[in-house]
């Protein structure tokens, strides 16, 4: 059996790229995607837990995860077409008409 | 009973809302007809005896229901009155539908939304009124805000966004130095609810724990600052009242006679109910304090009235003296001071509502309100002005009016109350040469003499729905001022359990 | 059959229908009522009189009249307010005088008003009723509270009626300045009334329950009021009403607004100056004299005050040119007089001077009310002369009401203005103490009023109707109606005979024993309680000296005063009064009171008043503004970290929660 602090290493590894792409990319379906690691990287931690616990609730929740990402998803998708109806572009630098 | 009061008047601004504007100032006035065949009612029933929130008051109307529970405290549906609030329950609806009507010729625009915003706040006055529990008698507090807010801010004049904003934030940030008062308390005490009456019965049995490390003493001294901070911005007494001016001037008649007829009055009955009620014993310990804020109110405000050209803005600080009076009457602690501080209300409601009134009707055809612009139109409106005298007369507290009752029981109660009251009271009533000052001049200039009109307006006598409303009311003050017992009978029966402070 | 005991208070009631006639029917109907409403104040009034001498008889039997009208207010262990009727031989006889006047100056307005086709007529009847309505219910009231309201209704209907012509500037401010200048008096007297309730329990007037027994008692067994001395606290309550009285009945240093006053319709002059508002300031002193006589500084100060504004505004007489100024000053002058006798302890004499004053001076306005309508509205003396022959039942009325005025025997200003002096000499040099010397200060005021009183008179009366006409106005002058010579004749008659009641020299005293006629009903109002009183608790004492002297002396100053005024004014008469040069100057501009009063309110209260406005618009707003300029500020500050670009704000979020991280690490001791 795997110890569950390589899960660890593995779920803060994918969750630091996700950030990573987040701070850095500027094209909204990029963030998107970062943004789904950085889930899925809480799904590990919980998955990993839950085996290492012998307790289902954590798998429990990690259903619910994925199925918060596909809402986000959609929603977000929905955020991007508009944006790209109304900018011709998904760079998120470019919406800021909003501020202030 | 009051349940029915308040439901009636909530559908009928929700009614009123929905109708279109070309109909909706007919129809807000019919149907609050209905709250005020209510009120009048109720007063022709009212049963009740002593005082809400002590052990000798039996209310009337009373109904108590579990709403439902914060942590172990229980928050009631609890509504009932006594011979404090009725008098003013009656003076709102009385109000509301003398300014529905009075609205009639100045507001042209969004009708039905000023009426509905005119019949909800109705209502939720009645709730502050009405309610005995603290958690409900805040909610209807806080819901009094809202409309006012619009009524200034949409329908106000040139700086109505400035004087909204002013008005509901200052008033608000208050609200909640009084909530975080009365919340310390209620945890520092052993009560099960939110009631009004179990607050104030076990403080007064001196039941007060202490919080947070704050021993029971200093914790009641500081939410009693907190709480009267807390109202005296809403009375307003000096120097929390800048507010006031502002949005008087701002706002539109209709709106200005509910303020001061009726929002001013919520401030001053919350005193009596919190402050002078629940902890006397503070209110005699710094008694020449509180006293010397009341007589500075009355003198200040008067004078200030006195160097004011705008005639609301007279109106409006006189406001602010008059209210100084009732500070006085209340910390006097005794039945006539108490109860004349509780006459005040209604009767300042009436006749500030009175002049604010004429004031609007003669803007309605000068379309100006400097005393400056314009001279003798008694000659132009004979009846408006006469009426205008009236109404100034009644304030400078002529006998026979209401204004004089009030004030000469507050003179009567206040004078021997504590040590050194006497100067206390003398000092007030010098008020009463200052404010004849100002409306003297004020009418001299404005209403007398040759007739003048800076703004060329063709003036000529106003309609008779405007005058309706003003004969309504000096008929009301008149009958008030020649029978006080009408109502001071049921105010002192209630407020007596009072007088003398912690016994 | 109802009898007076019980309908009493219709004698007020009946001018209050009249007024609520009159103003339904000047908003209702205006032509429905003919004669502009005159109607129903004459039968009002009219039948107020019928009242009022109806209780005069009543109360003649012995019977005072008391009723409770309205339990007014109160509350429970504390007091009780009520309003009364209180009908004893002083409130009957002011009564009779007060209806008999209003009725005859309705009667009389029917020519000055009415035949000068006034507008607004309806309005001047409906304020004459409010007026009368007030004046009687101040004389009937039984406690000081009561009489304080119809005190203050009476001060309201004097401004509704000196504004009466408001279409003007001058009666306007006239009004406002009346009203302001009593009001400032009112104030002392509500805070006496305040304080008397404070300290007795009552307002009461009379009886063993009324305040100035209970003050009477505290003083003799040394209890405190209101934490002073008994002596010290009647002396303060005292003068804290003292201070009512001297406003409304124009007293010094409060006389400035009566002169003003004269801008109202000559009528209203009459009714204010003979019977209403400027008695009920006297009045009231008579009415609580059982209050006043127990302490001799009260006395003195009401003496002093009284002789002292007797002789000040009898020089002021002197130099005015219009007929009704001279009679404003006249009034000032004479109700010095009452206040002087009442404060000389001579309670009769005052009152006796009240009623042949009411009496005289009524005729007097009304006689030059009746001049001026005959001359087109002329109001300077040296526009008129000769008016004698034209109108010859004014000036015989007219010389018999300057007559009385002057104090030439046997007018009735004669009897009581001598009694007053000799009250007030026998008691100053019977008196010890301050009291005594101050009491011969103001008689030697008193005295030497006498001789300007003669002056201005007769002045007056030479200029008006003797002499050559000296303008086409005075020579056109036309005759008077019925109804202007009717009032006229009524009062003639009156200001001959009233004196006669009393004549004191000659031991006549029948208005000495009236005073007395309710003695045992124990309401302790009459005369001889008083002397008691004075004697006992004042320690006013008289001294022997034979009347005949005081009265030889007066009537001579008298006459060498009308004598004087006669030589220098009967046939060719010039502005003598221009050599008096500076004096003029000065008497001319009434002393400078008014501009004083005027500086109190423009020169320092307007400027107060303003400063106060911009304190509170700079300071008081200014800290508040600046508490919400402080959040605005910051608000526009901070939100530039808003930059729109999401990227941004995940960076923020992500180093905040790096720092939360890094702060529970240390906290935690992780590290």
């Amino acid at each position: 059996m795997v110890p569950v602090q390589w899960y660890l290493l593995l779920s803060a590894a994918m969750f630091c790229i996700g950030v990573f792409g987040v701070l850095t990319r500027r094209n909204a379906l990029v963030i998107l995607m970062s943004v789904e690691l950085m889930l899925n990287a809480a799904n590990v931690n919980l998955v990993a837990f839950s085996f290492q616990h012998g307790n289902l609730t954590g798998q429990t929740f990690a259903l619910f995860t994925m199925a918060l990402a596909a809402a986000e998803v959609a929603i977000g998708i929905g955020i991007v077409l508009v944006l790209y109806r109304n900018f011709e572009d998904i760079d998120v630098g470019l919406p800021t008409t909003m501020r202030w | 009973m009051i349940e029915a009061l308040l439901a009636v008047t909530f559908v009928s601004s929700l009614v009123v809302f929905a109708a279109p504007d070309r109909v909706a100032g007919k129809l807000a006035a019919l149907l609050s007809l209905a709250p005020l065949a209510g009120s009048l009612w109720l007063y022709t029933a009212f049963d009740g005896s002593g005082n809400a929130l002590l052990p000798d008051g039996d209310l009337a109307f009373e109904t108590m229901a579990t709403w439902l529970s914060i942590g172990d405290l229980a928050v009631n549906w609890h509504v009932g009155l006594d011979g404090v609030s009725l008098p003013l329950v009656v003076l709102t609806t009385l109000l509301t539908t003398l300014a529905i009507v009075s609205a009639w010729t100045p507001i042209d625009e969004r009708q039905s939304q000023f009426y509905g915003l005119v019949l909800f706040m109705e209502a939720a006055l009645l709730g502050v009124f009405s309610a005995l529990d603290f958690f409900l008698w805040f909610v209807f507090w806080e819901a009094v805000l809202v409309p006012m807010y619009f009524l200034i801010g949409v329908w106000g004049g040139p700086r109505r966004k400035y004087a909204a904003i002013k008005f509901f934030v200052y008033t608000n940030v208050a609200s909640l130095l009084m909530f975080i008062g009365v919340i310390a308390l209620v945890f520092a005490l052993p009560v099960e609810s939110f009631g009004l009456p179990e607050i104030a019965q076990s403080l007064r049995a001196g039941e007060l724990g202490s919080l947070a490390g704050i021993q029971p003493g200093t914790l009641e001294v500081l939410a009693f600052f907190a709480i009267f901070v807390g109202f005296a911005v809403k009375v307003p007494v000096v120097p929390f009242h800048t507010w006031l001016p502002d949005a008087h001037v701002e706002a539109p008649t209709p709106a200005s006679v509910l303020l001061a007829g009726v929002l001013l009055k919520m401030g001053t009955y919350a005193l009596l109910r919190f402050n002078f009620t629940m902890m006397p014993g503070v209110a005699q310990d710094y008694v020449y304090l509180i006293a010397a804020v009341g007589v500075v109110s009355v003198i200040y405000g008067a004078m200030l009235a006195l160097a004011q050209q705008d005639l609301k803005r007279i109106v409006a600080y006189s406001s602010v003296s008059s209210m100084g009076y009732v500070i006085l009457g209340l910390v006097a602690l005794t039945p006539f001071g108490l109860g004349g501080a509780t006459f005040q209300m209604v009767s300042h409601g009436l006749i500030s509502g009175l002049l604010f009134m004429t004031v609007g009707v003669i803007y309605n055809t000068t379309h100006t309100r400097m005393v400056g612009d314009m001279s003798g139109l008694a000659d132009r409106m004979p009846f408006t002005v006469g009426v205008f005298v009236a109404g100034a007369f009644a304030y400078m507290g002529l006998p026979l009016m209401s204004g004089f009752a009030a004030e000469v029981f507050i003179f009567l109660g206040a004078f021997d109350a504590f040590a050194g009251a006497p100067w206390f009271t003398a000092a007030a009533m010098f008020g009463i040469v200052i404010v004849a000052g100002y409306l003297l001049f004020a009418m001299q200039r404005s209403l007398f003499g040759p007739f003048r009109l800076e703004t060329d307006y063709e003036v000529g006598r106003a309609p008779l729905h405007d005058v309706v409303p003003l004969v309504v009311l000096v008929a009301t003050i008149v009958l008030l001022g020649v029978f006080p017992e009408l109502i001071f009978d049921m105010i002192t029966d209630a407020v007596t359990a009072l007088s003398g402070g912690v016994a | 059959m109802a009898t007076i005991g019980e309908i009493a208070p219709a004698i007020a009631l009946l001018p209050l229908a009249s007024f609520a006639v009159a103003l339904a029917s000047v908003v209702f109907a205006p032509r429905l009522l003919q004669k502009g409403g005159a109607i129903p104040g004459i039968l009002a009034t009219a039948g107020s009189l019928v009242l009022s001498v109806w209780a005069f008889v009543h109360v003649g039997g012995g019977e005072p009249i008391e009723q409770e009208l309205l339990a007014w207010a109160a509350a429970p262990d504390s007091f009780e307010l009520t309003l009364g009727v209180l009908i004893d031989p002083l409130a009957a006889l002011m009564l009779v005088i007060v209806s008999l006047v209003a009725f005859l100056v309705h009667v009389f307005s029917l020519g000055y008003m009415n035949a000068e086709g006034e507008t607004g007529l309806h309005r001047y009847y409906a304020e004459l009723g409010l007026f009368t309505f007030s004046m009687l219910f101040f004389v009937m009231a039984d406690n000081i509270l009561m009489a304080f309201m119809f005190f203050e209704l009476v001060g309201l209907c004097s401004f509704l009626l000196i504004g009466f012509w408001f279409r003007e500037e001058a009666p306007a401010s006239a009004a406002k300045k009346a009203f302001l200048v009593t009001r400032f008096g009112d104030y002392f007297f509500l805070v006496g009334v305040v304080g008397i309730f404070a300290a007795f329990g009552t307002g009461r007037f009379v009886g063993s329950e009324g305040f100035p027994h209970l003050a009477e008692e505290a003083i003799a067994e040394g209890h405190e009021i209101l934490g002073m001395s008994p002596e010290t606290g009647v002396m303060v309550l005292g003068l804290l009403v003292l201070g009512g009285v001297i406003g409304k009945s124009a007293q010094f240093p409060l006389h400035t607004w009566l002169p003003d006053a004269m801008e109202g319709p000559t009528t209203v002059s009459a009714l204010i100056h003979a019977a209403t508002m400027v008695a009920a300031g006297v009045y009231l002193v008579a009415r609580m004299f059982g209050f006043y006589a127990l302490s001799p500084t009260l006395l003195a100060i009401i003496a002093l005050v009284g002789g002292f504004t007797a002789l000040f505004a009898a020089t002021m007489g002197v130099v005015k040119d219009e007929i009704k100024q001279v009679l404003a000053y006249s009034t000032i002058s004479q109700y010095g007089y009452m206040m002087l006798g009442l404060g000389a302890g001579g309670y009769v004499a005052g009152t006796f001077h009240l009623m042949n004053h009411a009496f005289f001076k009524a005729l007097l306005f009304l006689g030059a009310g009746s001049v001026i309508i005959a001359t087109h509205h002329t109001h300077d003396m040296w526009k008129m002369g000769g008016l004698k022959e034209k109108l010859p039942v004014t000036y015989y009325t007219f010389l018999a009401g300057s007559l009385a005025l002057a104090g030439i025997v046997p007018f009735s200003g004669f009897w009581s203005k001598d009694e007053i002096l000799y009250e007030s000499i026998v008691h100053g040099l019977g008196t010890d103490g301050g009291l005594g010397v101050l009491l011969l200060l103001a008689f030697a005021f008193g005295l030497l009023a006498v001789f300007f009183t003669g002056f201005y008179t007769f002045r007056m009366v030479a200029l008006t109707f003797h002499g050559e006409p000296r303008t086409e106005v005075a020579e056109d002058a036309h005759g008077v109606g019925w109804s202007v010579k009717l009032p006229l004749i009524v009062l003639g008659v009156l200001a001959t005979v009233a004196g006669l009641v009393n004549m004191a020299p000659l031991d006549v005293e029948y208005l000495h024993s009236w005073l007395d006629t309710t003695e045992e009903a124990g309401l302790l109002t009459s005369a001889h309680h008083y002397e008691e009183v004075l004697h006992d608790v004042a320690h006013v004492e008289a001294a022997t000296l034979t009347p005949i002297a005081t009265a030889a002396v007066s009537l001579g100053l008298a006459l060498a005063g009308a004598l004087a005024a006669w030589r220098l004014y009967g046939s060719d008469p010039q502005p003598h009064t221009d050599r008096l040069g500076s004096i003029k100057e000065l008497v001319g501009n009434n002393y400078y009171q008014d501009e004083y009063q005027v500086w109190l309110a423009e020169g320092v209260t307007l400027p107060l008043s303003r400063a106060a406005d911009t304190f509170d618009q700079v300071v008081v707003d200014g800290v508040v503004d600046g508490v919400s300029s402080v959040s605005l500020f910051s608000g526009r500050r901070i939100r530039r970290i808003q930059s729109g670009i999401v990227s941004n704000y995940v960076a923020l979020l992500t180093a905040g929660l790096v720092v939360l991280l890094v702060t529970f690490a240390f906290m935690g001791g992780w590290f």
